[in-house]
């Protein structure tokens, strides 16, 4: 055997890997990527059941990342059809790099995420309202602001009350995402914190969620664009259309989205008395109870549009799918 | 008190005693402080399964979603293994024995990826996969990069192929060069030395670095998390299932697939011992 041959079989072993990957991909249906916040998982996990059937041929896959990824994923790999950040902030630095195709700010955004307190399973520390997170020896999980959105509005919400110096006294632990505040309150680190009502809803058996006063009560609105990297843009405009539907909506809704939120004032705070999401409030106070006791029933009656999230969290102790 | 006004009060003998009571000390506070990271590990992995509950176990472990993305954590990072073997091999060998220019430059700038956050590499993976030659290449043989299966390959290929290299240099590093040398000098090539010689007598350090190899692709996700992010099933290895589920407050799904990833890493690392017997690997 001749040294000089070694890179030969090498290579011919490399190639066929190669083409064993290359294989196990072979594309034969409509291959799409939804760039998406880790946050929308459930509820675009369902809407993709529903496009699976409308779509046979349409294989959607999902790149579910934290929204401060995106950016530079896009921007390197050119690749995607659509996108749906946790934040408009992000889709509007894809706009404006020229990335996503042009956007309305009202019409293109299928839901809201409303902003509830939480608190540890029985509630330790009383609080019922904003003002209670100032009261001396309430442990505040606090989201920092340059990591994510929740944190902005932590600041934003506390300094409408006027009570933001205080809670910064309290505050125990510093978040860099919303599923840490979460956990937090959940392992009972902290007291009470502020969240959007579609995290909240993911912890039901061990955190109570008490709803904000309207006046506190902020609202973020979930956008939706399509890329101009799509290689089927008329395909992803359909997926786009299908998302901003009534139907999808309704999935949205469900997983503790709200889709309509009332008059908003400048800084997307509820303007009005807070009725247009009182059912919203009210079925999420409602669900905290049906999840934890076995001999209620798991119906509309009980839970609202939030039977699905309850059936999820009653099938085991700890949360699965 | 001043250490040397106190030595000197103390007699020879006594002096003597203080020396052999603190090295029977020791070996207690070694086998103590062993014992103690053991413990700290045992209830790490306890608390959890505790917190999982026996029922909750039951009703997760036997779950396709939790198989479903088993086997793709197996599947990726064996073919991820491979790859690295097939760099890691050569390129080991070469370090242990040849001497050439600016060897110790190549062998500081293998280890690298060791060090460099795989982070880091998910990011260099864009600029590579998206430029001349790997661009042309790729595009010729048909093969996508970044939001699918392959894309897990290359990432733990990337993080793994220098670390291959490192244990293979120390399997090969065990190996007495005499015994090739006695093998060229009755005539045989190269390569032959390599298949009957060196290859055989390097066997279990190459095997159970393999084991090791795989068992660090198996727990990648830093660099997933920027080069392929998440797609249902077909990305999301084990690793990156824990950060998603947890992010989608699944806990029961998240210390499900914790304890598996644990189980997988002592299942490996055992085997990898059991195999490298005498290889000066670890």
């Amino acid at each position: 055997m001749q040294s000089g041959r070694g890179p030969i079989p090498t290579l011919t072993t490399l190639a066929m890997l190669l083409s064993v990957a290359a294989f196990a991909l072979a594309e034969e249906k409509t291959e799409m990527l939804f760039h998406a916040g880790v946050g929308q998982r459930s509820s675009l996990m369902d809407i993709e059941k529903i496009l699976a059937k409308r779509y046979p041929d349409l294989e959607l896959n999902f790149s579910f990342k934290g929204s401060g990824y995106f950016i530079a994923d896009i921007e390197r790999s050119k690749e995607g059809d659509l996108y749906m950040p946790g934040e408009e902030f992000y889709l509007l630095q894809a706009l404006e790099r020229g990335y996503a195709d042009p956007y309305d700010p009202v019409k293109d955004s299928p839901a809201y995420f409303m902003t509830v307190i939480i608190t540890p399973k029985g509630n330790p520390a009383k609080i019922t309202k904003i003002a209670d997170f100032a009261r001396p020896g309430v442990k505040v999980s606090l989201g920092n602001p340059q990591a994510c959105a929740i944190g902005i509005w932590h600041e934003k919400t506390f300094k409408k009350a006027g009570i933001f110096e205080q809670v910064q006294k309290n505050q125990v632990h510093s978040a860099k995402c919303i599923a840490e505040v979460a956990t937090a309150v959940q392992q009972k680190v902290a007291d009470a914190s502020i969240i959007w009502a579609t995290t909240a809803v993911l912890y039901l058996k061990d955190i109570d969620i008490i709803p904000i006063e309207p006046q506190y009560r902020g609202f973020v609105s979930l956008p939706v664009a399509t890329l101009t990297t799509s290689k089927h843009p008329e395909m992803a405009r359909k997926i786009k259309e299908f998302i901003l539907s009534s139907e999808a909506k309704e999935i949205f809704r469900s997983h503790a989205y709200v889709i309509d939120p009332g008059p908003l004032d400048k800084d997307s705070f509820c303007a009005g008395d807070g009725k247009a999401t009182e059912e919203d409030c009210k079925w999420l106070v409602e669900a905290v109870k049906v999840a934890r006791d076995d001999s209620i029933p798991v119906n509309v009656k009980t839970c609202g549009h939030l039977v699905g999230e309850v059936k999820r969290q009653r099938k085991t102790t700890r949360a699965g799918d | 008190m001043n250490e040397e006004v106190l030595s000197n009060k103390l007699s020879a003998t006594e002096r003597e005693r203080i020396a052999h009571s603190s090295l029977r000390l020791w070996p207690v506070a070694c086998v103590t402080a062993a014992c103690a990271v053991l413990a700290g590990y045992l209830a790490l992995v306890g608390s959890n399964a505790i917190y999982l509950g026996w029922s909750d176990a039951l009703s997760f472990l036997p779950r396709t979603r939790l198989w479903v993305r088993f086997w793709l954590t197996v599947r990726t990072s064996a073919l991820a293994t491979c790859f690295s073997l097939l760099v890691g091999i050569p390129a080991g060998y070469a370090l242990s024995r040849f001497r050439f220019p600016c060897r110790t430059l190549l062998a500081t700038l293998i280890d690298l990826p060791v060090m460099v956050p795989a982070a880091a590499v998910g990011v260099f993976l864009f600029g590579v996969v998206k430029s001349f030659p790997v661009r042309q290449v790729t595009e010729l043989l048909g093969v996508r990069f970044a939001h699918n299966a392959n894309g897990i390959v290359l990432v733990q290929f990337a993080v793994t192929v220098a670390f291959c290299a490192r244990l293979m240099k120390a399997s090969f590093d065990a190996v007495n060069p005499r015994f090739e040398q006695v093998s060229r000098s009755l005539g045989a090539s190269l390569p032959g030395t390599l298949l009957r010689v060196t290859f055989p007598l390097a066997k279990n350090g190459i095997v159970a670095s393999a084991i090791v190899v795989w068992a660090r692709a198996a727990a990648e996700w830093e660099g997933l998390m920027l080069f392929v992010g998440g797609t249902m099933a077909k990305t999301d290895v084990m690793p990156f299932s824990v950060y998603l589920d947890w992010n989608g407050g699944m806990m029961g799904w998240v210390v499900t697939f914790s304890l598996v990833c644990v189980a997988l890493a002592v299942t490996s690392m055992a085997a990898a011992r059991l195999i490298g017997g005498r290889s000066y690997v670890w």
